[in-house]
This record gives structure tokens, C-alpha cells and sequence, in this order.
């Protein structure tokens, strides 16, 4: 997983999680997901639809984060 | 108990851990309390990890262990966390799983395993740049499905 691979850079900063949808509900209700893989940035302030390409995914981050 | 792992899955899974290299730490966290799939999980857990000897596997309560389920960030359960261990040390990677890895999942568990066996993102230069000096807490949480 991608967003796991980052976590391992930076473990004392990033936390990476796959979350299994159906099993938690009310946390996928809460972001609003609908199709899979989805991944949340920080509670939200990032979301990226589908398996995007290492490239496109840190572009997301990045911009969440600032 | 009936397994989870038949032995032809065992025996591709023995094939693909063939690339493991330093040992891996694999920490379950469950709960009494209302956990439909806490126990297959574990029982998931158990028969990886007794397929090679560099993996191990710690059994944790989230309520009971609430201090081990704080220091790895854990707030669900089931949930799986895989770490690095060095020795004696277990060193967390920041990689948790929420949620049975079953059917297209359990791949990525068995990636992962390797993944932190190897103790090397394979990521770009660029993402390694950025992500090492990222000054404030990021949390990434990536909805997948068994299918």
C-alpha cells in the first residue's frame, strides 16, 4: 500500500491506515466514501479518489498539508 | 479450530516470504466488546505468522492493553500493526491495518510484511525529500473494500 511505504519514512510524523469500509461504517459515512480505495488526508482536509500514481498522491499531500 | 489457510495458499505464501529479509513484528489488537471480526483476524494473524520464522505476532486487548494500543496509535478494532523489530526493539513504522485483511486485502498484508522486512519505502527520491521533513502530523487513512 502507498500510503504505507510513506508512513516508513517518517513514522514519528505520518500514520498510515487502511481502513476496512465496511466494517467501520459510520468513519466511512463520516468522509463520505463511496468507492474504493479512498484515501482521507488528515481527517479531511485531503481526499483523493482511486489508486493514484506515488507522483499525484504526494501532489495531494502536499497541498492538504499547507 | 478449521484454518482460515489452506495449503496451497500456505505454501504460494512460504514462496512469496522467501524475499523476507530483517524480522518483522505483527502486533493484533482486539476487543471484547461488540468485535465481529476480532477473532478470524487473529486467527488470520496466527497462521501467517507461523509460515517463517522472521515474523512474530503479539496479542493485544484494546481496552486491556490501552497503554501498547496508545503507543501505536491504535484506535479500533480488529487492527493490525506492522512494525520493524530490531532485536528487542519494535520499531513502528506508522503502518496499521483497520479491519480484516480478507479476499484482495490479504495481498496487501502480505506486501506489507515484506515491505517492512525490507526497511526501505522503494519510494522516489522527491517523496523521500518531503516526507522526512514534513513538520507536522499526518494522518493518511485509505478506505479499501475485501472485494
Amino acid at each position: 500500500m502507498l500510503a504505507h511505504q510513506m508512513a516508513m519514512e517518517n513514522p514519528g510524523m505520518i500514520r498510515a491506515e487502511g481502513v476496512e469500509a465496511t466494517e467501520f461504517p459510520e468513519l466511512a459515512n463520516q468522509f463520505n466514501v463511496r468507492g474504493v480505495p479512498q484515501t482521507i488526508i488528515n481527517d479531511g482536509k485531503g481526499i483523493v479518489v482511486g489508486a493514484l500514481p506515488e507522483k499525484n498522491l504526494l501532489a495531494e499531500i502536499m497541498r492538504a498539508v499547507n | 479450530m478449521e484454518k482460515l489457510l489452506n495449503e496451497q495458499v500456505i505454501s504460494q505464501i512460504k514462496q512469496t516470504f522467501e524475499q523476507l529479509k530483517e524480522p518483522v513484528q505483527i502486533l493484533f489488537f482486539g476487543s471484547q466488546d461488540n468485535c465481529e471480526y476480532c477473532a478470524d483476524t487473529r486467527q488470520l494473524l496466527e497462521e501467517v505468522a507461523a509460515i517463517d520464522e522472521k515474523l512474530s505476532l503479539g496479542i493485544y486487548d484494546l481496552q486491556q492493553n490501552a497503554g501498547i494500543a496508545a503507543k501505536f496509535n491504535v484506535d479500533k478494532a480488529p487492527a493490525i500493526v506492522i512494525a520493524a523489530k530490531d532485536g528487542e526493539q519494535v520499531n513502528d513504522f506508522g503502518i496499521q491495518y483497520s479491519g480484516i485483511p480478507a479476499g484482495h486485502e490479504f495481498g496487501t498484508l502480505i506486501n506489507d510484511i515484506i515491505l517492512v522486512s525490507g526497511r526501505d519505502s522503494g519510494l522516489s527520491d522527491e517523496a523521500r525529500d518531503f516526507l522526512k521533513n514534513l513538520e507536522k502530523p499526518l494522518h493518511l487513512q485509505v478506505f479499501v473494500t475485501p472485494t
